[in-house]
């Protein structure tokens, strides 16, 4: 499983960390299934602790007065390098 | 039906800022990451904030196409890493979107429409050294990053290429008519194809712009599938990425190690209600819809459905322009006719649209006018309706730079005068009642004056000169 | 000696810095004039580095002020530095990262506490005018107030701007302070607090003049005591010290009773859920393109965004996102993300319920006293997390707590956790205030 899922997070694991992992992971899920005992049967779920709504901002444009490419090492002509795609 | 078609049409919603972030929308004449702010560009500590008019956009698209509203929306983090994420996970509407179920009439027939959604446009790729497939290293430009998009998801309804893209031509009119397309704009309209040919794999052809090029990649693949299974092979399950200059279609990754994009409702935003009251507000204010706007050209200037359907789907432009037109001359059936039967017909060929023609609805009612005047014939303007599509340039003065007025009565009789007195022979034959000879006579005319006198005219002014024979008794009445 | 020279002075002694500043600035007046504050690295201070306890995130230098960074300076503050932490706020210890571990001033060999562990050193041991801002996710105030003897608030989640904190949990994340006295620390809030139009999940209630509270007399105050809060697993050292504290609440005329919130246990695990799931999100976004960690550009980019994350994410972290990835997958995200989710309105609605009857609840803010770097180094991961079950619930619920020094046990200091309910920040003040003084 921690391969699998490594992969997908673009983590790329050695051996010892994967052997490590699976057997605190596993430990770790195992403590979680106790939500298993709790009824939730019509309980909507709280994506916030406070549910707030309705919050929109206008349709204005603004400039942001800064150099984008400041924190970056990979750039040429004003756009950022990135890594190619295969 | 030929193929099972589905298609994920992203449209870029035309708001001044985007989706969740002030920056402008702008990108005629962008430098590269010129319009950027610590959201757009995924910077850490910066949150989003939901743009009001792309929510009422979306609500006018959704109800455009028919379809069930959502009574509260709320948007969601789609997870996966590419070079032109800011954030490696897209902002977008999965467990809730802003509308379900609606359909678009093609031909007759309802394209059912699964959902529409908003999502953020992630930014744009420049492939060094090659395409996407071969390209050393990329280049990146965030101006792109954050623009509101809307997502058209329909279910596969569509049964071949050329429905396709009848119904993305259709799509396109529908949402320019609503004010939040701009089909100018280049790269505004981005469409996901998903195609199976006789109940085989469906195979997914990411990211055509234009529907021209959605019609060849769909062409190209309907026939990539057929052949391999005709050669008894399955096709594969994968994306395909279409190449415009090929015209082909080449393997980006296999399905079948789907990004799993473990969706989880956006932290950061909260839920939006979409009210009564304000999606009320939001339909009262929806500008005239095409299947609207037809039906009132229809009644409002007697025009035939025909017509009026050509004019329209022809996009905003085509109807506004008619409708001034109209405004300026008074006879609408005269602007429609020589409006689709000529003025289109010499657009389509020169493959020029309205906006790059420089065609104007002072000038193309001059030229009416120029008719209705009696300086040129009608065969003279459809002539002329050539040059002026291409040029735009006043038709009183090309017909002036062109010697192709109609000539005045009185030159006209010394041009026939001239003929007669050369071609005594042929007057003979005609006083002596010959039909042929009169056409001859006329003939002869036309080759010196060609396009600027009317054959019927000549014919006129022959019979009075010469007096009837008897034979051409009814047409010197 | 100037006041950076006491701050270096301190960092030297007990690591509590990744930063210190080059300078003291402070321009105008206010009511934080002639004060140095100091900032938990995962606030962003625009000119300073903040890496929030990071490799991935080393000399990153943002191009603004978080928003109550901002409202700081514009009272007349100074900011100090930043202090550590342990990576995006993933620890109870400050063990996990890369940069400085720093130490209990009670005793080095014990942990400060985590995640905003330097804060709490900081604020400890600062012979100057000073205030820390601080985050909690699931008890990173609380959880080092308590363990270095200092006054810590969380308040209520979306009371103060998010804007500018780097995200660890986005919807458990709050931005907090600390003080030596309660006083000091609801000032600090006082400033902090209020609303932001660049974060979409603050609250628009006013602020109740937070000091002030720290005046009022306990009496009348109804204080519920949660049962759950001092069963097994919690040491008896700290249970006796905290029962002192609520005596002497009672004392001063509190009107003190026992009271439960069930779903307590439950607690835990769909805190971390929930944080892990939303954390593997935030974290994403770290990959060597923009800005933190670069690495020379090679390779395709499944390869590049693998050796940069590989490289700057410490254990923890990589933990954290892996669970939290899983914990959304197709196939598990009923069972996982959902689920937590559900049971988190149950808790929600724990509080919600308790709070009809009382105004404050009380318990201890740790179930130990800070233990030794030693013992830290033998826990498992899973014993790390169930250090944090007295600080989930609240947590997790959004409702605001305050940690307030109550006495000691075993040499070591032991913070009593005073809880209220949504906007309740001006009870709850009043109620650490009475402790504190008696």
């Amino acid at each position: 499983m921690v391969r699998r899922v490594a992969e997908a997070a673009r983590l790329s694991l050695t051996d010892e960390e994967l052997e490590r992992y699976e057997q605190q992971l596993k430990v770790i899920l195992e403590a979680f299934r106790m939500l298993d005992e709790v009824d939730t049967e019509g309980v909507e779920p709280s994506f916030h602790p406070i549910e707030l709504e309705d919050v929109l901002r206008e349709d204005k444009a603004s400039k942001w007065v800064w150099d984008p490419l400041a924190n970056s090492m990979h750039k040429e002509d004003g756009y950022f390098r990135g890594p190619r795609i295969q | 039906m030929e193929a099972t078609i589905g298609l994920e049409v992203h449209v870029r919603l035309r708001t001044e800022s985007k989706l969740f972030c002030g920056c402008s929308t702008e990108t005629v004449g962008a430098e590269p990451n010129m319009n950027t702010c610590p959201i757009c560009l995924g910077y850490p500590g910066s949150k989003p904030m939901v743009n009001r008019k792309a929510v009422e956009h979306g609500v006018r698209v959704a109800k455009a196409l028919n379809c069930g509203l959502a009574p509260m929306v709320r948007f969601s983090r789609k997870s996966y890493f590419y070079p032109d994420m800011p954030k490696n996970y897209q902002i977008t509407q999965y467990e809730v979107p802003l509308a379900e179920g609606g359909y678009l009439s093609v031909n007759g027939r309802r394209i059912r429409i699964r959902r529409v959604h908003l999502e953020e446009d992630p930014a744009r790729l420049v492939h060094v050294g090659g395409d996407i497939t071969s390209s050393r290293y990329n280049l990146i430009d965030y101006n792109r990053s954050g623009v509101p998009l809307a997502e058209i998801v329909t279910e596969p309804d569509i049964g071949d290429t050329k429905e396709a893209r009848l119904f993305l031509e259709k799509l396109g009119v529908m949402l320019e008519h609503l004010g939040v397309y701009d089909p100018h704009a280049e790269g505004t309209l981005r469409v996901d194809a998903n195609v199976s040919v006789d109940g085989g794999s469906r195979v997914e052809v990411k990211n055509v712009t234009g529907f021209r090029n959605v019609e060849k990649a769909l062409n190209f693949e309907v026939v990539r599938q057929r052949s391999i299974a005709r050669m008894g092979i399955d096709v594969t399950r994968e994306t395909r990425h279409f190449d415009a200059e090929t015209g082909s279609t080449s393997s980006l990754r296999s399905k079948e190690q789907e990004e799993d994009y473990g969706y989880i409702i956006e932290p950061d935003l909260v839920k939006i209600n979409l009210r009564p009251e304000w999606v009320q507000e939001i339909v009262a204010t929806m500008p005239e819809l095409p299947d609207q706007r037809i039906q009132r050209l229809v009644e409002q200037y007697g025009i035939n459905r025909f017509q009026a359907e050509v004019v329209v789907n022809a996009g905003l432009d085509m109807s506004l322009f008619y409708e001034e037109c109209c405004r300026l001359y008074g006879n609408a059936e005269k602007v429609a006719n020589w409006l689709v039967t000529y003025l289109l017909k010499s657009l389509n060929y020169m493959g020029l649209s309205l906006r790059e023609s420089g065609v104007e609805p002072g000038t193309f009612v001059e030229l009416l006018t120029l008719i209705d005047e009696g300086v040129i014939s009608e065969r003279t303007a459809k002539e002329l309706i050539k040059d002026y599509a291409v040029s735009g340039e006043s038709p009183r003065r090309i017909v002036e730079e062109k010697g192709l007025a109609l000539m005045g009565v009185k030159e006209l009789r010394a041009v026939v005068g001239e003929v007669v007195s050369e071609n005594p022979d042929a007057v003979e034959d005609y006083l002596g009642g010959t039909g042929k000879a009169s056409e001859y006579l006329v003939g002869q005319v036309l080759r010196r004056v060609r396009a600027r006198a009317d054959p019927n005219v000549v014919r006129k002014i022959i019979i009075e000169m010469l007096g009837s024979n008897g034979e051409n008794a009814s047409v010197a009445q | 000696m100037s006041v950076l020279e006491r701050a270096h002075r301190i960092n030297h002694r007990y690591r509590a810095f990744n930063h210190v500043a080059e300078a003291l600035e402070a321009e105008g007046g206010g009511r934080l004039t002639g004060v140095a504050v100091s900032v938990k690295d995962n606030v962003c201070v625009k000119g300073m580095p903040s890496t929030a306890g990071s490799k991935v995130l080393e000399g990153y230098m943002p191009p603004f002020d978080a928003t109550v960074v901002a409202k700081c300076r514009l009272e007349g503050a100074a900011i100090l530095g930043k202090t550590t932490q342990d990576e995006f706020g993933f620890g109870t210890f400050n063990v996990n990262t890369p940069y400085s571990v720093p130490l209990n001033p009670r005793d080095p060999e014990r942990s400060s506490g985590g995640s905003s562990g330097g804060a709490a050193v900081v604020t400890a041991v600062a012979d100057f005018p000073h205030l820390a801002i601080a985050e909690s996710t699931g008890g990173s105030i609380s959880c080092p107030a308590s363990f270095c003897g200092v006054v810590g608030i969380t308040p209520t989640y979306g009371r103060t701007s998010r804007w500018g904190l780097i995200d660890y949990a986005n919807s458990l994340d709050k931005i907090g302070c600390m003080g030596k006295t309660v006083r000091d620390a609801a000032l600090l809030l006082s400033v902090i607090s209020g609303p932001d139009v660049y974060d979409s999940t603050v609250l628009h209630a006013p602020i109740e003049d937070y000091v002030a509270q720290a005046g009022k007399p306990a009496e009348g105050l109804r204080v519920g005591v949660p049962r759950e809060y001092f069963g097994e697993g919690v040491d008896q050292g700290v249970s006796d010290v905290v029962w002192g504290g609520v005596k002497r609440l009672e004392d001063q005329g509190a009107d003190v009773r026992e009271v439960s919130l069930p779903f307590t246990r439950y607690s835990l695990s769909s805190y971390y859920i929930i944080a892990m799931a939303e954390a593997s999100t935030n974290l994403a976004k770290y990959c060597g393109l923009r800005y933190g960690l670069h690495l020379p550009l090679e390779g395709s980019f499944d390869e590049y965004f693998s050796a940069v994350r590989s490289a700057g994410f410490g254990d923890e972290a990589k933990r954290r996102i892996i669970l939290g990835t899983y914990a959304r997958m197709a196939g598990y995200r009923d069972a996982y993300y959902l689920k937590a989710l559900r049971v988190r309105t149950r808790v929600i609605e724990d509080f919600r319920r308790v709070y009809r009857d009382v105004d404050v609840l009380a318990a201890p803010t740790m179930p130990v006293v800070a233990p030794r770097f030693d013992e830290i180094a033998e826990l498992e991961p899973i014993q790390h997390y169930m250090m944090d079950i007295l600080t989930v619930a609240p947590n997790l619920a959004g409702v605001p707590m305050v940690s307030v020094p109550c006495g000691e046990s075993d040499g070591m200091p032991v913070g009593l956790h005073v809880m209220a309910d949504y906007l309740g920040e001006g009870d709850m003040i009043r109620a650490a205030a009475a402790v504190e003084a008696s």
